[in-house]
């Protein structure tokens, strides 16, 4: 009688003993939880949702919604609290043409997004000059002769006014330069798919898009200023259209927000994941 | 022979009091169910105009805020869409909604009515039992399928034809709305003419019309009311189809010169800006007001039908 009582008590001894240090190693491991939601640009939305899948691995407790629209919508749903991360293209806390900056907001590099010019396979041209596609978009150059092509229209494909992709080309491509409208061979595309289809199908297009879009025998990189379009020439300084992709936060970010943000910005990440999915990151950078 | 029908008659009389406790139940069950029902659908109504009325007071109130920047002289009647400027008339983009419909159903209409009569009327049973679930099936095509065939395969046969250099416009929008029209104007209309009475048809056989006099001058007029709000039905449809016109119309917020200078329509500038647009923005009030238009456009056309379709009550 008494070593059963021994045993019982030595057994839930034992038992408590192991349920509290589980428990102990739970409470270690689930110390950080809440609930992050990301909005914003669709560009980033891969690179959101892969680092999420992740960063939830390590911390069950904690709860990410990721969803892409457009990259204005990133700060935007920072500003009204929608939202904990606005992914955008640009720097958001600073003006942009066509957008003032918004206050209080802090811009958190994640990743490098590198920009191509393409054109339809039929275009003969395969180097375009700033001051070349400045007349392009601006509706002074309107004939491929003019760039070295052959005699035959124009075609300009853009992106519609606000889209990321379209500000960082502004910026970086034409060097601020204007993109006219209200041209007969003018087109405005709402996604990178459709300017994809868009400069495919029509003969003699020209437009722009991710590099990781870039792909099939449709298109084709022209280079920029004589330099490739290449993830190499982005990252040894000579290829110029590129920009960083941010998380911007209302203020610096903090608690679980903090930690999602620093494990996208991780080596681990930045070196694994991200550059499958083939942007670049951002420790390559020199500026 | 008395006293067997008074047994009878007393038997009826017992059964039926029997009969009447148990339907008496039942139809308090009924009575029960009946109002439970009433009340259900009733809810399901309220419900639904609740919601509907929130959509029509949020729009409206949101759309109205952009009179206290701009002026309405200025959104309905300049042409000028320059947002990033300050400038927002959208006189472009409601010209240009009304001639892609008109051409929508100046292209529709003679096809589609042409294929209801060959349905009703003139085609071997077969033939039609294959035509109509066809019809039907191309309702449930999703539209920006139609827009993405339309991108692929209808701006290069254009630009081949027309030698122009981009081939986005009027014409190709017109074109993938009117594939989209189509069976919904073909089918009411089928049913239209189905249902004009047998006896119409007779009499003018009877007076020696042939087939086609019978068609045109009988059977057709008969069935008018029925072929128009099938018609405006269609029109509903062309004037609040988004995605498709998106992809083939250029998104240039300019007046339509010509059937193939790109431009732009209330529905295909709405779903192109509104992700890129900030909340409380004039910009933003300026699609909203867009969005009500629509509303108030399509809001007319459905009392039409509903007017016309009355009238046919009427007169019947």
């Amino acid at each position: 009688m008494k070593v059963f009582k021994k045993l019982t008590v030595t057994a839930l001894t034992a038992v408590i003993a192991v349920t509290a240090s589980f428990a102990g190693i739970a409470a270690a491991a689930d110390s950080l939880k809440g609930k992050i939601t990301v909005n914003g640009s669709t560009a980033l939305l891969p690179l959101t949702l892969q680092a999420a899948k992740e960063f939830q691995k390590l911390h069950p407790k904690v709860k990410i919604a990721a969803s892409g629209k457009g990259s204005v919508t990133g700060p935007q749903a920072v500003k009204k609290g929608i939202a904990d991360i606005g992914a955008c293209d640009w720097d958001a806390s600073i003006d942009v043409p066509g957008f003032k900056a918004f206050d209080g907001q802090v811009a958190n590099k994640v990743a490098v997004i590198p920009f191509a010019t393409i054109v339809n396979k039929n275009v003969g041209v395969d180097n375009l000059s700033t001051e070349q596609l400045q007349g392009i978009y601006s509706g002074k150059i309107t004939n491929w002769k003019e760039v070295g092509g052959s005699d035959a229209s124009i075609v300009v494909v853009t992106r519609a006014f606000g889209s990321g992709t379209r500000v960082n080309y502004q910026a970086k491509a034409l060097a601020g330069g204007d993109i006219v409208k209200k041209e007969k061979n003018y087109k405005e595309t709402g996604s990178s798919g459709d300017m994809k289809t868009a400069v495919a199908t029509t003969p003699n297009a020209i437009g722009y898009i991710d590099l990781v879009y870039v792909s099939g025998s449709d298109i084709k990189a022209v280079k920029f200023n004589g330099v490739a379009a290449t993830t190499d020439n982005v990252i040894n300084g000579s290829y110029k259209i590129w920009a960083y992709g941010y998380y911007m936060t209302k203020g610096q970010p903090t608690g679980a927000t903090k930690e999602f943000i620093d494990y996208v910005q991780s080596k681990k990440f930045q070196n694994g994941s991200l550059k499958k999915l083939k942007f670049i990151p951002i420790a390559a950078m020199k500026g | 022979m008395g006293a067997p029908v008074q047994n009878l008659a007393s038997r009826a009389q017992k059964g039926s009091l029997a009969e009447g406790g148990i339907s008496a139940k039942r139809h308090n069950r009924h009575l029960f169910s009946n109002t439970m029902f009433r009340y259900y659908f009733l809810f399901s109504i309220l419900a639904l105009c609740l919601v509907l009325g929130l959509v029509i007071v949020f729009i409206g109130k949101t759309a109205l805020l952009l009179f206290d920047n701009i002026s309405p002289l200025d959104f309905f009647f300049s042409f000028n869409w320059s947002p990033e400027e300050e400038a927002f008339g959208a006189a472009a983009f409601i010209v240009n909604t009304l001639s892609l419909t008109a051409l929508t159903l100046l292209i529709a209409v003679p096809v589609s009515v042409g294929m209801a009569v060959l349905c009703a009327e003139i085609a071997p049973k077969w033939l039609t039992s294959f035509i109509r679930p066809v019809l039907d099936l191309l309702v449930g095509i999703p539209s920006i399928v139609y827009g993405y065939l339309g991108l692929t395969v209808l701006l290069p046969f254009l630009r081949r034809v027309s030698g122009e250099g981009l081939g986005d416009g009027l014409l190709a929008a017109a074109l993938v709305l009117a594939l989209m029209v189509l069976p919904t104007i073909c089918r009411i209309s089928d049913d239209a003419i189905v249902a004009v009475p047998r006896k119409y048809r007779d009499a003018a056989y009877a007076l020696g019309s042939t087939r086609l006099q019978v068609i045109m001058r009988v059977v057709l007029p008969a069935a008018s009311r029925g072929i128009i709000s099938a018609v405006i039905l269609g029109m509903t449809r062309a004037v609040g189809e988004t995605m498709a016109v998106v992809m083939v119309i250029g998104n240039t917020p300019q007046l339509a010169k010509s059937l193939f200078t790109p431009s732009s329509v209330l529905t295909s500038n709405i779903v192109m800006q509104i992700s890129n647009v900030e909340f409380d923005s004039t910009w933003n009030y300026a699609l909203h007001m867009m969005a009500f238009l629509l509303l108030l456009i399509s809001f007319v056309l459905i009392l039409i039908i509903r007017i016309l379709g009355r009238k046919r009550r009427d007169a019947a």
